[in-house]
């Protein structure tokens, strides 16, 4: 991975770094100059090793958490540029030739104007080594073994030109050499031999024509044979050229620069420049290859980091609760040494010092464990896609960067010594007499400060300002956070005119659940919303709940004695246990909000990815109806595929009810009547036969105007001329998933996937050759369902058209009557072997897509519910902070005829009510917001309805809260075992 | 032993061991107490008052000895069967009132009641009848930290009486009032004693407390040092 969130990761390390030190040592000098206090801090660390295993355990969260994320974009950067390794080799830079055959390959160009290129970088010292070459994809049958394999790659190669490139390497890493080929044989890659089940000195058939070529099998590469995917076989240039009748021409030219295979991609841009001039004005394009694959490497490993981190960051908010709970609450159990430290004459700036310290100190340590951990939960989390990533045939292999590792631990640390630098500057403001008296601290004065004034004053008014630039923006973040801070500000401001806490609160808790939780705002459809929403909904509703059901608490106390009160032998329990977390606001509002953060994000992933899975699981919907789909070589297509199906054995055309054709080719694209340049690259244009416009049975979300039904687009696009539909992934959204990917290369402008109407567009396409253009009406956005859909489809008259001559489809796509598409499609494949036919089950791709797809939502889930681990130490560090507190209170309970089991289902049903409230809110919240997203959908997805697993569901609570009683359960056993003669001496 | 007493004691030993020391601090006490006495126990500061009270009401445990409450004797009893015996059979008052913060003045009140698996309803109108006995009706549903001292003291009372218990315990009731409301709180007491004829032993340092009671048992040392009556002394049985 080499960059995260667009900064490069180096420069992004180095700051950390800088920053890091600059802490570090400010830290140190700071304790050198208050040892005292450095030993305060460090020795109160052992003190109990219990809360000292918690805290850790709480710390730890955030680093863990980035590591994770990190080791996982790591392995896939890796692996990317493992399989980009193994494809190209040495290889760096492409030449081809920029005209298209009608097959859609590259043309052939004169073997001439290899000199041409060698001249140009003759004098490049950057360059190891330019070759001629052919490569062209071949079907191969082993006459046998009666296997056959429809895509080999040919590589025809001139051995005096490979000096700087791959040498063939058997298995015994023995050289083969091009020059000991005699006329008729051909080298063959391990993974050909291996398909076809053949070895040396074994015949195959490659079919270059329709005619077979019979070869010999003069050796097996291990190694080398680039550029090509696993099956290849290598013969000298000169003879392929015989073969394919192509003399004293060639379709590549390969160069590799100086360096190994990753090294070689740095030199990319000083060889491009000096060839992009040479070749200026003639039909060749150099394409950049190796950089271009490692480039996608690390975006695509970026992309994971992002998102993952996206998703625990929910889980790092509740981190950052925690460290400031556990903080509040050392503080609370020092209040006693504290105070007296304070009087003996401590300097308040002394005591926010060693917090500071013991802070740091904990903040090593647990992120250092947290990171370790985090690569243990990415190589976990990387098995699981591995193992979904193999139906693919994608082999991850699991990686981590040092670098990513560090910057891990230093976001690690600094993020937890900033929550802890806040939490010792909050503890240090302390009553001398209250702290060594243990008298509880009054009310805050907040309602009466200059502070609290100016900031009920500044927090509405700036959030005003916000909602208002929201608005005008069209963008949802800023009107969303803004209209919040007016909520919140207006109840600050009315505590200040004398109302009620408890008023205030609730205002401003169901001001902010009734604004985020609203069906539809009336401005927000309009606006432009990215995916930091997701997270600001929640904190914002979890925030609006929490103050509500804290501030309300005697409500639920009188329903929840009400309901169990019936029980007697409950009653007291349930009583003593309710009534203590509810007495204190701040830690259960702490504990509360945390849980139900982890529990909503858990809840709204579980219910919004279950729904949109339901969609996917329609293969009918999915494949527009068609069974199987094939492709056939472009060096041998089939001219009529009915009159073919019809001459063939064992296979008719009965068995089918419909068979229709694509073809398609590359076209330079831009909107009409905007000022959109042309795309960089050309774009894929797909052109489909009236077979399948006839047959297919994909819907449209959106339609142009004069069109009503869906038959009417497919029927207006089989027959008449220069209309298009297009996927809906070329419709821009709303909503912006920026996670580090690129944009569409072509994207239509001047509406939304939401919106209602299609409103008149038009694309321009142009060949990139003959620069033929046509202006093509857009007249259906067809449903994000139709997943087997091309960007832009027109009719193949209309394809057509704008090439210089028609194209031969070598994709098909068939409809079977009666029978197994799978033993149709295994026969397909067996007539038309000799035109490298390959087919695909179309449902059970489409079953093992959605394996995959719920592989990764397991995966999501539990990496999210790692966060849990900070609701469930919170609950223990509560706990255990309340055996300590309430010693005196359990000795009093056991006077008075409380069993020593009582005591300790006291302590459980206080954790378990605390949980399970948070749970509760966690889940309802996660429940309307995942209506609303299911809601938005619907631009999208028209029939997306909002599913709830409720397995699933039932397991969520069912783990967030046997893991709470896991936590609770030492501490209430303390409580329990406490003696009450100790405890009621204990004054 | 006489069944005529409420509390038996003989040869009660209690040891502390914290590991480097060894406290002995109860060295051998004979006692014994009438049903309906209110009895003082004084001495200076370790002499083994509350330790004595921890011993007697079950909340703690002794090495040696016999004690025997309402026919019960205690040192036999498992932990479960003595927290069982102090829910239907003792009250407690504590020198820090030891009310739990979280709930209201009735709650608190009526949390013996409920532990004995009295109903609520039930358990609702007898501590409010307790409130009425200590004078505290209008506070009822305020939380302890908005009482006075001598006021969380009589809630203490009032919990300590609400399930009409044999035996009422009170290490220190006073300590933390001043004189005017120590002595208000020890006339409630005297008159509860008075009117419901149950047996209060009250661990006590201050000599008013001491003369407001039936009976004054001195300990020095961990063992009984003088034990008087109305300045007259008694023979232990």
């Amino acid at each position: 991975m080499e960059k995260l969130f667009g900064i490069p990761i180096d420069a992004l390390m180095t700051f950390l770094l800088f920053i890091f030190g600059l802490c570090f040592v400010t830290l140190v000098v700071s304790a050198l100059r208050n040892k005292v206090m450095f030993k305060i801090a460090a020795r109160n660390i052992p003190r109990r090793p219990a809360q000292t295993m918690l805290i850790v355990l709480g710390l730890m969260l955030a680093a863990m958490l980035f590591s994770a994320s990190f080791s996982t974009g790591d392995t896939m950067t890796h692996s990317i540029r493992t399989i980009a390794v193994d494809y190209l080799g040495e290889v760096d830079i492409l030449v081809q030739s920029e005209i298209e055959e009608s097959s859609g390959q590259s043309a052939y160009f004169e073997q001439s104007q290899l000199g041409t290129i060698q001249q140009a970088l003759n004098d490049r010292n950057e360059v190891d080594g330019i070759a001629p070459a052919i490569i062209e994809r071949v079907p191969v049958v082993a006459p046998d073994s009666q296997l056959n394999e429809p895509a080999v790659d040919l590589i025809g190669l001139d051995s005096q030109y490979m000096g700087g490139f791959d040498s063939l390497l058997d298995e015994d890493g023995d050289k083969l050499s091009l020059g000991d080929l005699e006329s008729g044989m051909a080298y063959i890659s391990v993974d050909t031999a291996e398909e076809l089940e053949v070895s040396t000195g074994d015949s195959i058939q490659a079919f270059l024509s329709p005619e077979p070529t019979l070869l010999t099998i003069a050796g097996i590469y291990e190694k080398g044979g680039t550029p090509s995917e696993g099956t290849s076989m290598v013969m000298p240039l000169s003879e392929v050229q015989t073969l394919m009748n192509t003399q004293e021409t060639i379709n590549i030219i390969l160069i590799t620069n100086k360096g190994d295979a990753i090294d070689g991609a740095e030199y990319t841009d000083a060889v491009m420049t000096a060839l992009e001039t040479t070749i200026e004005g003639t039909t060749l394009e150099a394409e950049p290859v190796k950089r271009d694959v490692l480039d996608a490497a690390d975006e695509a490993g970026s992309m994971f980091s992002s998102i993952f981190l996206m998703l625990g960051q929910f889980s790092i908010a509740a981190g950052i609760l925690l460290i400031f709970l556990i903080f509040v609450m050392l503080a609370a159990e020092r209040k006693h040494e504290l105070g007296i430290a304070r009087a003996v004459g401590t300097q308040r700036s002394q005591v926010i010092r060693m917090f500071t310290y013991e802070g740091v100190l904990y903040a090593l340590i647990a992120a250092a464990v947290g990171s370790a951990l985090g690569l243990a939960v990415g190589w976990g989390m990387v098995r699981i896609m591995a193992a979904a990533f193999s139906e693919m045939e994608f082999e991850l292999i699991h990686y981590f960067n040092p670098s990513s590792l560090t910057i891990a631990y230093t976001m690690g640390v600094l993020l937890t010594l900033t929550v802890v630098a806040i939490s010792a500057w909050r503890v240090s403001n302390l009553n001398i007499i209250r702290a060594i008296r243990d008298i509880p601290e009054p009310p805050k004065a907040g309602k009466s400060s200059i502070r609290g004034l100016v900031l009920a004053i500044i927090v509405p008014l700036l959030g005003l300002l916000m909602a208002v630039n929201g608005i005008q923006q069209e963008e949802a973040t800023p009107y969303l956070v803004g209209g919040s801070m007016v909520i919140v500000g207006l109840s600050l401001l009315a505590r200040r005119f004398r109302l009620p806490d408890r008023a205030a609160y609730t205002i401003a808790g169901l001001g902010l659940l009734v604004f985020w939780l609203l069906p539809r705002h009336p401005l927000i459809g309009e606006m432009d919303q990215g995916m930091e929403l997701f997270f600001l909904s929640g904190i914002m509703v979890v925030a609006g709940a929490v103050w509500v059901v804290i501030y309300n608490s005697d409500i639920l106390l009188s329903a929840i004695i009400t309901i169990f009160g019936r029980f007697r032998g409950l009653t007291p329990m349930l009583k003593t246990a309710v009534s203590y977390p509810m007495a204190n606001r701040f830690r259960t509002g702490m504990a509360l909000a945390m849980f139900s953060l982890v529990v909503f994000t858990l809840v709204v992933m579980s219910l919004v990815n279950h729904s949109i899975g339901a969609l996917f699981d329609d293969s009918e919907r999915l494949s527009g109806g068609f069974d199987i789909q094939a492709t056939v070589n472009y060096n041998n297509p089939i001219p009529d595929i009915n009159t073919a199906i019809e001459e063939a054995e064992g296979i008719n055309l009965n068995d089918f009810e419909a068979i229709a054709s694509i073809s398609g080719t590359a076209m330079e694209m831009r909107q009409a009547n905007t000022d959109q340049e042309w795309t960089e690259d050309p774009m894929f244009l797909q052109g489909v036969d009236s077979q399948y416009t006839n047959s297919v049975s994909y819907e449209f979300s959106k339609m142009a105007e004069g069109y009503d039904t869906t038959d009417q687009v497919w029927q207006a696009l089989s027959q008449n001329p220069n209309l298009a539909i297009v996927n809906p992934v070329v419709v821009p959204s709303r909503v912006n998933y920026n996670m580090g990917g690129q944009p569409p290369p072509f994207q239509l402008e001047g509406f939304y996937i939401e919106d209602d109407a299609l409103p008149e567009v038009h694309i321009e396409v142009r060949h990139p050759v003959t620069r033929e253009m046509q202006q093509l009406h857009v007249i259906g956005v067809l449903e994000s369902t139709a997943i087997y859909s091309a960007m832009v489809t027109t009719s193949q008259n209309t394809l057509n058209s704008l090439l210089p001559r028609p194209l031969t489809p070598t994709v098909y796509v068939f409809q079977t009557a009666d029978g197994s598409a799978s033993d149709i499609a295994k026969s397909l494949e067996a007539q038309f072997l000799e035109h490298g036919m390959n087919t695909t089950v179309i449902e059970e791709q489409i079953d093992e897509n959605n394996r995959v797809g719920i592989m990764f939502e397991y995966l999501i889930q539990g990496f999210m519910g790692l966060g849990l681990i900070v609701g469930i130490a919170a609950l223990g560090v509560i706990a255990a902070r309340s055996v300590v507190e309430r010693r005196q209170q359990i000795g009093m309970l056991r006077a008075i005829g409380f069993q020593q089991d009582m005591v300790q289902r006291t302590f459980l049903i206080e954790s378990s009510f605390v949980a399970l409230l948070g749970i509760g809110i966690g889940a309802i919240l996660g429940y309307a917001i995942s209506s609303l997203v299911v809601n938005d959908m619907s631009g999208t997805f028209e029939d997306a309805q909002l599913i709830i697993p409720w397995g699933r569901m039932i397991m969520i609570v069912g783990i967030a809260y046997a893991a709470s009683l896991f936590t609770t359960y030492l501490p209430a056993r303390q409580a329990a075992k406490v003696y009450p003669a100790e405890a009621l001496r204990y004054e | 032993m006489n069944n005529g007493y409420i509390i038996q004691v003989k040869g009660v030993h209690k040891t502390y061991d914290t590991g480097k020391i060894r406290v002995h601090a109860l060295r051998g006490v004979d006692l014994s107490i009438k049903r309906g006495e209110m009895v003082a126990v004084m001495g200076p500061s370790g002499c083994g008052k509350t330790t004595l009270l921890n011993c007697l009401s079950g909340l703690d445990e002794i090495d040696e000895g016999e004690i025997i409450i309402n026919g019960h004797h205690i040192p036999k009893m498992s932990d479960k069967q003595r927290t069982k015996f102090r829910a239907d059979e003792m009250g407690f008052v504590f020198q820090s009132y030891n009310l739990l913060p979280v709930l209201s003045v009735v709650e608190n009140i009526e949390l013996p009641l409920l532990v004995s698996g009295v109903r609520q309803h039930d358990a609702r109108k007898q501590a409010t009848s307790a409130l009425e006995l200590v004078s505290l009706s209008d506070e009822r549903d305020k939380r302890p930290a908005e009482l006075s001292g001598g006021q969380q003291q009589r809630v203490a009372v009032a919990r300590a009486l609400v399930n009409e218990p044999a035996i009422v315990w009170g290490d220190e009731p006073t300590g933390n009032l001043d004189s005017e409301k120590a002595m208000e709180i020890m006339k409630v007491l005297r008159r509860l004693n008075k009117e419901k004829g149950q047996t209060f032993v009250l661990v006590t340092h201050s000599p008013e407390v001491g003369d407001l009671t039936d009976r004054i048992i001195r300990m020095r040392d961990g063992v009984i040092e003088s034990d008087k009556k109305n300045g007259h002394k008694v023979k232990n049985t």
